[in-house]
């Protein structure tokens, strides 16, 4: 919050003094991604009338960044609104405004809730998806004005015995983007464009570009604001599940119970208790009308030698049910100086503070915790005990926030055709969580904790570039460049339990030094304060060189050279060296298109290339290790043995061996661009293949040596497929009635190519997941399932042995799984690899219409080819083992009342059968997961001609509602076939997607 | 030109330099082979690890009890399914439990950190002038014991299993079962060479262990690490495991003489036994020889844990606040076990009214609210630091696996079945001494003397007797399972049971996992 004020301070400051020029040069310093873009891509294609509008960030420079067809779909929508269409949405993350947006790009929202984690996949996952570790190895690097920006590191993981959230605030750091800023979006798939970022990029990289000072005194103002309001829901009592349970105990018990020891659930089992058995009304406490607001004003100004841009806002987003949202305030200050004709100077922070308002699910409570109570009485859907519920974290807190903060200073040296460019930038962010739960949320134990957590990057970059025109047919354009990188993450974590009072809700000490009890405790017993501290930090050194070569303007080629060394790695293996090959080809400059009136554009280019993956965990470069950790199911803190610390191998983490060397990734594309029609029809097509080598992976073995796993290299995960963005002026602008249609596609084929060690197969992620060489990592692993068995005699009988499952034999009101391999026995062999957890084609679909100063858009998103496993319904179904388990796992929420899904799919086997029938690893719960949404609808009118008569200062003046998720198409039968996270087990705790109605208005002084 | 070659190269030197220097990040999150095995700390890190890893090998996903008392037990499960097919002795059922039991990596995990510290400790040797030669034999005797007990209590769950001696670091190679005679034979061998090595108490001027123990007071290592009489204790269970109860009674022998006398130990009474603060508590400032071997959850450690203590199972309403309890000892079993009069531990008089509880009321037993539906087994009920109010589900139960009161009635099982009858009547009697005390009322008899002593015609044939009074005294320490077994190989009157000796239906199956990792390994002939 102090930067943010020091920053306002700073923005008044400067416009308050500055007289505003009105010249026509200024000083900027130009963005490193502009030098080192890749190959010409000179004409971007762009629709609508600005079809002249160049990239602000361009200016400066001589090779402008090739802009990849998404980039471009991007960045150039109808009317040079682009970006600007995109911070018309009521978004918050980086995610949701890329979703359905750039051809393959996907993006997973596993809930609604407003500041959560959220994850993107360019071209598929490069690793098997188990955890959130794997899904940090995935994620694109995300480039803010030439700064990389630092993500969550997920090692604090390590101490959760339920990693269901991250320890800490657990806020989405990529909600720091204000797209009312941004000037540009490029999404960056291949090499020929990612390279220049180096291993930390091998998943794509996404550049924000940043909009600029200018030399006109501008003044913005946008705004917009609007409500959320929930989908409706059905609900369901106790009398429902008490007969949807009664129908289990009438078919295969003539007692009502299943053996003496059977306990039916108290909550269920006494009909007059009107907190379960009377009205299900808690959803009018849970989902609420919430609203969404955001406020934005920037002012540029000054002249050619010093300029300077200062913006602040406030978002706000809130979230459906359960109270949750998300408030951001961010200010953003930008200075460009020019003291000297070669010299020029430009130094940039922008800062966010975030709060968050989390859910109060009762699963994410007792995981933060770390403590089950006794879980046999659910939260009661009757409103008053659910009102009475709620009550009680009002008094306690439980406060969220975060600090995010990008800077930057540059320096620009331009002697004629060479130019230097040195930048030092700075990423940091860090996290506060502070919990206090009174003892009535807890059965009379109440708990205290507190998170403080940061990441940093800091970068310098510094990057050389020299042109050479042999003459006008041949022209070079060499690069060199170098980059230190310093990440480190650390957090100090403390949580203590049964305090002495609810009314002293913070750890407070002792502060007297001369007494003997100077720092201890006062409420709280020192043996139940735990303390946590832990950091990594790691290192990378690059060194690359470029020659760009075009010949004729009409062949380009362009070759790098890197060298990337880490200290992930280990010393034996620090360094890794790769090369990028880059050519393209612009057609239309050839003779026999030159005069074609049809084809205004064609362009042709592809790379082929190779890169390193950047390893993130800092234990690996260690070689053969010692760790502390001692711990065991149920109790992984556990500090030492007889008060002293231990150090013993990492048992459970794996055994780390000697000469474990980088992994890479080879990659080579093949695209064309081209404008067709008298530039009505616009078509981008890229082919890709992109293969994931040589990476780590645990390999469960040398379990007689005691480790679970063995860490080795040696795996290899291909995608391949293609990127599609085709647009249509189906009718022209200049009509009175204009309608843009642009539909983006990703097709991506996703194998396993390699194990280490040759291995064929490996069962990983505690038996739950099969890897198989040839097949797709995102598939389940799955038992097949063709119905029931309606009496012992149906069983299969092989040579007098009936069927077993895992070594029990088979009976009436077991499911009858398909036994792949014949051997009348049905065990992990007769599962099968089906379906996929992320989509094989996806995309969005745009429409624009407008009509005088009316404009409408429609944007349209869409998933093929994807499933999830209804882990929602199969607990469901698993009623009778999951009452008995007092774990997390048998945490019922408020939502266990709402009614989903479609109870009659599904057979009525025998719960208590210990085959588990109701396993989730079977096609049973597999559903089809392929969706089309409205995502948003918006309607716009353009008010400027209006508003100059009276105010002649005004540039712009355009008003605009809209609606988002307007509705969804899908067979899916649970909630919402978005709702799962990259695993595809819809657990049933995403929350909804809601309809969200804004209007707003954007003002240009 | 000179000069800018020269500053140039001056100038990558730098940059080189500082590059290795960037590069160079000691992790501090992981301790790599440069900066370990080179101190005396490093040793006691690692001797601690040992220790550390046996516990949680035992603790994990409390499988110590559901070893030993929850299959074919006394225990019956009220809800939880997975534990009721480990009751029926169905192992091969699809349950996560089921299956992680049936995981020996962790007992494995004990071994190879002892091979890797007997191969590499003699690096701290020397390195560290302050590692002496006696600390060093005395910690490679801990290590080397801890060794031989998790071959042991791996033996005694699946049979046959790899015999491993060395850790292999970095070319692990897949290893078939070896016999488990002669693992057993290993294990009663190295724990005897071990125990010979070992001090009767650390940090107490003991000859094989002088001074203080890695700068420890006697009460701070009391009771959690092992002993010469530890030792011996255990390979009692070693030997009698293998049914050589000659080597039962040389071991038995050394421990029932010399527990006073170099040892500091007494048997226990039964309140003591019942008390939250009584044997199965440890504190690092009392001494706890009492605790013969057994790992300790040191509640002022903050080692006290949700799970990984019989406490998390059995207890339940009215004593601490979860409505149901995992495992509970049914009524019925409760008043055929107990039906002896006199008994401390239980006792109930003709109008049914019970005068021990473990709960309320100044006599102490085994069980509380035997009236409600589910009786609850509070013998050991260590809850936060022995001082819980039961809101919170905190425990910190010692893991104890032999105590004085086992040694005797092992001692007692032998004699018998080497037809001794009055020594093993004899000790039987130094048990009952100390448990059948008590009058109608349940208050505790004024002489010592004055006790329920053994007689065929209250307690039955004398082998049984023996057996029966494990079954009570041992209930919930994790013993009962191997108690039958032994019982059954000796009584070869029960043909179900001896079915399942025959067909190797006492072990566990070999987790799936494990078969499908090491292609050497077969599945045990009754689970296939």
């Amino acid at each position: 919050m102090r930067i943010i004020a020091i920053i306002t301070f700073l923005g008044v400051l400067c416009t308050t003094t500055y007289s505003f020029g009105n010249a026509a040069m200024y000083a900027r310093v130009s963005n490193p991604t502009s030098i080192k873009g890749g190959l010409k891509h000179k004409k971007s294609v762009r629709v609508g009338q600005d079809t002249t509008r160049k990239a602000a960030d361009t200016a400066a420079v001589g090779i402008p960044p090739r802009k990849s067809p998404i980039a471009t779909r991007l960045v150039s929508k109808t009317d040079s609104l682009g970006v600007e269409k995109l911070s018309r949405a009521p978004w918050v993350s980086l995610q949701q405004y890329l979703k359905g947006e750039a051809a393959g790009v996907y993006v997973n929202e596993p809930t609604s809730e407003p500041g959560t984690i959220q994850n993107m996949f360019i071209h598929g996952t490069s690793q098997p998806l188990l955890s959130a570790r794997e899904a940090y190895q995935t994620q694109p690097l995300v480039v803010l004005d030439g700064v990389p920006l630092v993500a969550e590191h997920p090692y604090a993981f390590d101490i959760q015995q339920y990693k269901y959230n991250r320890i800490g605030p657990d806020i989405n750091t990529l909600t720091n983007i204000n797209m009312a800023n941004i000037e540009s979006v490029e999404v960056l798939k291949g090499l020929n464009a990612t390279a220049i970022y180096g291993p930390k990029g091998a998943n794509g990289v996404i550049v924000l570009t940043s909009k600029g000072a200018g030399t006109i005194r501008r003044i913005t103002f946008d705004s917009y604001a609007g409500v959320v309001s929930p989908n409706a829901v059905t609900t369901i009592n106790g009398r429902f599940e008490n007969d949807f349970r009664k129908q289990f105990y009438n078919k295969y018990t003539s007692t009502g119970s299943f053996s003496n020891n059977d306990t039916y659930p108290l909550f269920l089992s006494d009909s007059l208790n009107n907190a379960f058995y009377g009205p299900s009304n808690w959803t009018n406490l849970y989902y609420n009308t919430s609203t969404v607001y955001s406020v934005n004003a920037s002012i540029s100004g000054g002249d050619e030698r010093a300029n300077f841009s200062f913006q602040i806002g406030d978002t706000k987003m809130g979230g459906v049910a359960d109270n949750t949202n998300l408030n951001r305030y961010n200010a953003r200050f930008l200075l460009n100086m020019k003291p000297l004709n070669w010299f020029t100077f430009s130094a940039m922070v922008t800062a966010n503070y975030e709060l968050r308002d989390r859910n109060k699910n009762v699963r994410d409570r007792l995981a933060q915790v770390n403590y089950i109570p006794d879980l046999s009485t659910p939260i009661a859907p009757e409103e008053s005990k659910y009102r009475s519920y709620l009550a009680q974290f009002d008094k306690g807190f439980d406060k969220n926030k975060e600090n995010l903060v990008t800077g930057y200073i540059k320096a620009l040296i331009e002697l004629g055709k060479f130019r230097f460019v040195s930048t030092f930038g700075v990423d940091y962010n860090e996290g506060y969580r502070d919990i206090f739960y009174p003892r009535t949320l807890l059965q009379n134990t109440n708990y205290a904790s507190d998170y403080f957590g940061y990441n940093q990057r800091i970068t310098i970059d510094n990057v050389a570039t020299y042109d050479y025109d042999l003459n006008a047919n041949n022209k070079f354009h060499f690069t060199l460049g170098n980059q230190f990188q310093y990440d480190f993450y650390r957090y100090s974590y403390d949580y203590a339990y049964k305090g002495s009072t609810d009314f002293i809700k913070i750890n407070l000490l002792n502060s007297d030094p001369n007494k003997s009890n100077y720092l201890t405790s006062q409420v709280f017993q020192s043996q139940l304060i735990y303390k946590f501290l832990d950091k990594t930090k790691n290192n990378q050194i690059s060194f690359f060189g470029k020659a760009d070569y075009s010949l004729k303007e009409k062949y380009n080629f362009s070759l790098l050279l890197r060298a990337d060394g880490s200290s992930n790695q280990q010393p034996t293996d620090r360094w890794f060296y790769s090369p990028v090959l880059s050519a393209g080809w612009d057609i239309k400059k050839e003779d026999f298109l030159k005069d074609s009136k049809s084809i205004s554009a064609l362009n042709l280019h592809g790379s082929v290339g190779r890169m390193g993956r950047y390893e993130n965990f800092d234990n690996y470069g260690q070689g053969p290790q010692y760790t502390a950790f001692i711990g065991f199911t149920g109790n992984l803190i556990t500090p030492g043995y007889n008060g002293i610390a231990t150090l013993s191998r990492p048992y459970s983490a794996g055994y780390v061996p000697y000469n474990l060397k980088w992994a890479y990734t080879d990659q080579a594309n093949l695209g064309i661009d081209g404008e067709f029609l008298n530039k009505r029809l616009f078509l981008s097509l890229e082919g890709y293949y992109k293969h994931d080598k040589n990476m780590l992976l645990g390999v469960p073995s040398a379990a007689e040596y005691g480790y679970t796993s063995v860490i080795r290299n040696g795996m290899a995960i291909r995608n391949t497929g293609i990127d599609a963005t085709i647009t249509g002026v189906i009718l022209p602008s200049d009509s009175k009635v204009s309608w843009t249609s642009s539909l983006n596609m990703n097709f991506n084929h996703n194998t396993l190519t390699a194990l280490p060690g040759g291995l064929n197969q490996l069962v990983v992620g505690n038996g739950s997941k099969l890897l198989k060489v040839g097949e797709s990592v995102d598939s389940y692993w799955l038992l097949t399932n063709q119905g029931i068995y309606n009496s012992d005699a149906e069983v299969p009988t092989v040579a007098g042995k009936k069927m077993t499952y895992n070594g029990i034999i088979m009976k009436t009101g077991d499911p009858r799984w398909l036994d792949v391999n014949g051997d009348n026995q049905i065990t992990d062999a007769d599962r099968t690899l089906k379906g996929h957890a992320l989509p094989t084609v996806s995309g969005g679909w745009s429409n624009d219409f407008s009509y005088k100063k009316w404009t409408l858009g429609l944007n349209f998103y869409y998933n093929i080819g994807r499933q999830l496993l209804n882990q929602d319904m199969a607990n469901r179904f698993d009623f009778y083992n999951r009452e008995g388990l007092n774990d997390i796992s048998s945490v019922k929420e408020v939502t266990f009342w709402e009614k989903r899904g479609d109870y009659s799919k599904y057979p009525i086997y025998n719960p208590s059968s210990a085959v588990a029938p109701y396993q989730v690893n079977q096609d049973l719960f597999l559903e089809n997961a392929s969706f089309v949404k409205l995502r948003t609808l918006s309607l716009g009118y353009d008010l400027t001609s209006q508003m100059k008569k009276k105010h002649p200062n005004i540039r712009k003046f355009y008003i605009y509602g809209s609606v988002s998720n307007v509705f969804t198409l899908t067979k899916y039968t649970g909630q919402d076939p978005e709702l799962a996270d990259y695993t595809g087990y819809d657990t049933g705790y995403g929350m909804q997607f809601p309809k969200t109605y804004i209007i707003g208005v954007k003002a240009d002084f | 030109m000179k000069k800018i070659i020269l500053l140039s190269l001056i100038f990558f030197t730098l940059i080189a330099d500082s590059c290795k220097k960037t590069l160079d990040v000691n992790s501090p999150r992981v301790v790599n082979e440069t900066n370990y095995w080179n101190t005396l700390e490093d040793a006691r890190a690692a001797l601690m690890g040992v220790y550390g890893l046996t516990r949680a090998a035992l603790a994990d996903n409390n499988g110590h009890w559901l070893y030993g008392d929850v299959r074919m037990g006394n225990f019956e499960s009220p809800i939880r399914q997975d534990l009721k097919a480990i009751i029926r002795n169905d192992l091969n059922a699809s349950y996560p439990v089921v299956n992680q039991l049936s995981n020996w990596r962790r007992f494995y995990a004990i071994v190879n950190s002892a091979n890797i510290f007997l191969e590499r400790i003699a690096e701290v040797k020397a390195k560290d002038l302050r590692y002496t030669s006696n600390n060093m034999t005395v910690d490679v005797a801990q290590v080397r014991f801890l060794r031989a007990f998790a071959y042991f209590y791996m033996a005694r769950i699946w049979g046959d299993v790899p015999l491993i001696l060395t850790s292999r670091d970095g070319t692990f190679e897949n290893r078939a079962r070896s016999d488990q005679n002669a693992v057993l034979a290993y294990a009663q061998s190295e724990m005897e060479a071990a125990a010979a090595a070992l001090p009767y108490l650390y940090s107490n001027q003991d000859l094989q262990q002088p001074g203080l123990y890695y700068g420890q007071s006697r009460a701070f290592w009391s009771g959690s690490l092992v002993t010469k009489l530890g030792a011996y204790a255990m390979l009692c269970h070693v030997a009698a495991w293998q049914g050589k109860y000659i080597d039962v009674i040389r071991y038995s022998k050394f421990v029932l003489t010399n527990y006073n006398v170099f040892g500091n130990l007494s048997y226990t009474s039964t309140p003591a036994l019942c008390s939250s603060t009584g044997l199965f508590y440890a504190n690092p400032n009392s001494v706890h020889d009492n605790q013969l071997f057994g790992f300790s959850f040191t509640w002022n450690n903050q080692d006290a844990s949700f799970s990984g203590n019989i406490e998390s199972l059995v207890l339940a309403s009215p004593v601490v606040n979860k409505n149901i309890p995992d495992i509970y000892v049914p009524k019925d079993s409760i008043l055929s076990i107990f039906k002896e009069p006199n008994d401390s531990r239980f006792n109930i008089d003709t109008t049914g009214t019970v005068h021990a509880d473990a709960i309320s009321g100044n006599k102490v037993g085994y069980f509380t609210n035997f009236l409600g539906k589910y009786p609850i087994f509070a013998k050991i009920n260590v809850q936060l630091g022995g001082n819980g109010d039961g809101t919170f589900r905190l425990f910190s139960s010692t893991i104890l696996l032999t105590r004085l009161e086992d040694v005797t009635l092992l001692q007692a099982e032998a004699y018998a079945v080497l037809g001794e009858t009055a020594l093993a009547t004899t000790d039987l009697n130094t048990v009952r001494q100390i448990r059948y005390n008590v009058d109608q009322q349940g208050l505790t008899n004024q002489n010592a003397t004055d006790y329920n002593a053994y007689s065929l015609a209250g307690s039955g044939p004398l082998l049984e007797a023996i057996f029966r009074e494990r079954q009570k005294e041992l209930m919930g320490e994790g013993q009962h399972w191997y108690d039958k077994v032994r019982y059954e190989k000796i009584k070869q009157s029960n043909p179900q049971f001896l079915q399942l000796i025959n067909s190797g239906g006492i072990f566990w199956p070999i987790s799936r996992d494990l078969l499908a990792q090491n292609p050497l390994l077969t599945q045990n002939s009754y689970w296939k």
